[in-house]
């Protein structure tokens, strides 16, 4: 089982004013094992706020509750791994020591065995950087950093992923690109993903259930079930009419919360 | 990895000028001809100037070289070198590793910092030299004193330069490094140690120039050995051209050390990018 349950999750924090700002309120979903779910919103609707919850980064408010296959979440899990927007890959390791330090900091060990050196290439080579061991990250594109964020996650073999608008400071291409990939990887490793976007399009492109939230205090609005037949292939599921149905509807239920 | 250079230079002549102008510009283009015409110049300069004035003021280039090679060749100048060199080395080593260490642990741990930083700021803001009577009330005069002498003048610049570049790691880098399942010390070696290299390096630069004004006034007001008693003893002997022996080993040492600081920031630091090359 890999579950993540949310129940009653609220999160406020202090205003520089002093009184209290709800990012998030009234949260509750279950992430079932192996499903792809997106949430989407408008900027300022507490999706990085529930994601950093998720990841264990930063405690929901009293009352609500993040489990983790119905244990409670104490902190970052091994069993997970997290997938930024900045990346943030450490300037100073290389692309193989970026990758690397998934590992180290599951086990809590430096030394790595010749078992480990070996899915770190072969995970290098999952993600097509194969080659760029020894380079540092300021000398990739943007797009080749991502595929490293992916591959320092994937390394860990998380049974929960969880990706912070991962493609969104790519170019347009490159998104497409990476998006198709994702999936593909995704068909292979089969983990939960709980994935985080405010670009509709991709929501329903990747997902199973894609969850719209509201403005601030973000809450859950609606939630829509993707039907559309596995394996995608980018356009081609684009052009299907469930994929133009699916997308006017979220259009319509979060353009009111711009 | 070379970083493309930037539009800074200046852009070549579209046709080379003939005779004097274009020996110039060859040699604008060639750094290693630069710093030797820069060293010629400086020569004559010196020359001419030295011929101008009275060997009191100021000896002439020859005289210098002649007295250095005495110097050198009565073992004066190497005995007073090599008992320079090594309380330099102890007390600088010693700076830099507690500096570092101190700065690291200070960066991370902030409610300690907050209660230290006053007494280290305040160690930092007196005047070394006011140290001197109390180091030697309470160590003696001595060797030790001098390399007390050293060691306080390295430990803090270092100190606070790590310090203000540990609290400065980048907080997303640590959060990452967090949500891999990092704890406290595999983020500070990880993340901190690394991310404050520069820091390091910066504060070394100023650590060996500071070390060096130690070595050398503790060595005249302290010890009465070794460059720095030269100084003082051909000072005030007006013993001008050898005066200037101790001032080459001083300059020499100051280059080889900066050279040092220069290597180990590349080696060290490997991935950063530079703007100006």
């Amino acid at each position: 089982m890999r579950e993540l349950d949310f129940v009653n999750v609220r999160k406020s924090y202090a205003s520089p004013a002093g009184d209290l700002l709800v990012a998030l309120d009234d949260f509750t979903l279950t992430v079932d094992s192996g499903r792809f779910v997106t949430v989407v919103g408008p900027s300022g609707c507490g999706k990085t706020t529930l994601l950093r919850m998720a990841a264990g980064l930063l405690p929901p408010d009293e009352g609500g509750a993040i489990r983790l296959d119905g244990e409670p979440l104490a902190g970052p899990s091994p069993k997970m791994s997290m997938v930024f927007q900045g990346i943030g890959l450490m300037p100073w390791k290389s692309i193989f020591d970026n990758v690397a330090l998934g590992l180290q900091l599951q086990a809590h060990r430096a030394k790595l065995t010749a078992e480990e050196r070996e899915r770190i290439a072969a995970t290098l080579a999952l993600v097509g950087l194969t080659g760029f061991e020894r380079y540092y990250p300021h000398q990739l594109s943007g797009g080749m950093q991502q595929r490293v964020g992916l591959a320092r996650a994937l390394v860990r073999q998380p049974e929960i992923l969880l990706m912070d608008e991962p493609f969104g400071a790519l170019d347009a291409q490159t998104r497409t690109v990476l998006q198709d990939e994702l999936l593909t990887l995704w068909g292979r490793i089969k983990s939960t993903v709980l994935f985080i976007t405010h670009d509709l399009d991709e929501a329903i492109y990747l997902s199973d259930r894609v969850v719209i939230m509201s403005r601030r205090p973000g809450r859950i609005k609606q939630v829509l079930e993707v039907k559309l037949t596995r394996p995608r292939f980018s356009y081609d599921a684009r052009a299907e009419p469930e994929f133009a149905r699916l997308r006017h509807i979220a259009w319509q239920s979060i353009k009111e919360e711009l | 990895m070379s970083q493309s250079s930037l539009p800074l230079e200046r852009a070549k002549p579209a046709k080379a000028p003939g005779g004097a102008a274009s020996l110039l510009a060859m040699v604008g283009r060639s750094t290693a001809a630069m710093v030797v015409l820069s060293g010629i110049g400086f020569l004559v300069l010196w020359q001419v100037v030295s011929m101008n004035v009275s060997p009191v003021i100021l000896p002439a280039p020859a005289a210098v070289f002649t007295a250095f090679i005495a110097l050198t060749l009565s073992g004066e100048l190497v005995y007073a070198t090599l008992a320079t060199i090594w309380p330099f080395a102890i007390g600088l080593v010693l700076g830099f590793a507690v500096g570092t260490v101190m700065g690291l642990l200070l960066g991370i741990f902030r409610p300690a910092a907050r209660v230290l930083d006053p007494y280290i700021f305040v160690g930092w803001s007196i005047p070394n030299i006011a140290w001197l009577p109390l180091f030697i009330a309470w160590f003696g005069v001595g060797n030790l004193t001098l390399i007390i002498f050293v060691f306080i003048s390295a430990v803090f610049p270092q100190l606070l330069t790590v310090e203000a570049g540990a609290k400065e790691a980048d907080s997303f880098l640590v959060e990452v490094a967090r949500s891999l399942g990092g704890n406290k010390r595999e983020i500070l070696y990880n993340v901190v140690l690394p991310s404050s290299l520069p820091y390091i390096i910066a504060g070394l630069r100023i650590a060996v120039g500071r070390a060096l004004v130690g070595i050398i006034v503790g060595q005249l007001l302290i010890v009465a050995t070794g460059i720095g008693y030269m100084f003082q003893f051909y000072g005030e002997t007006l013993s001008l051209a050898k005066y200037f022996a101790p001032l080459i080993v001083i300059a020499v040492l100051a280059i080889l050390l900066n050279r040092g600081v220069n290597w180990a920031e590349r080696a060290f630091i490997p991935w950063k990018t530079r703007a100006f090359t």
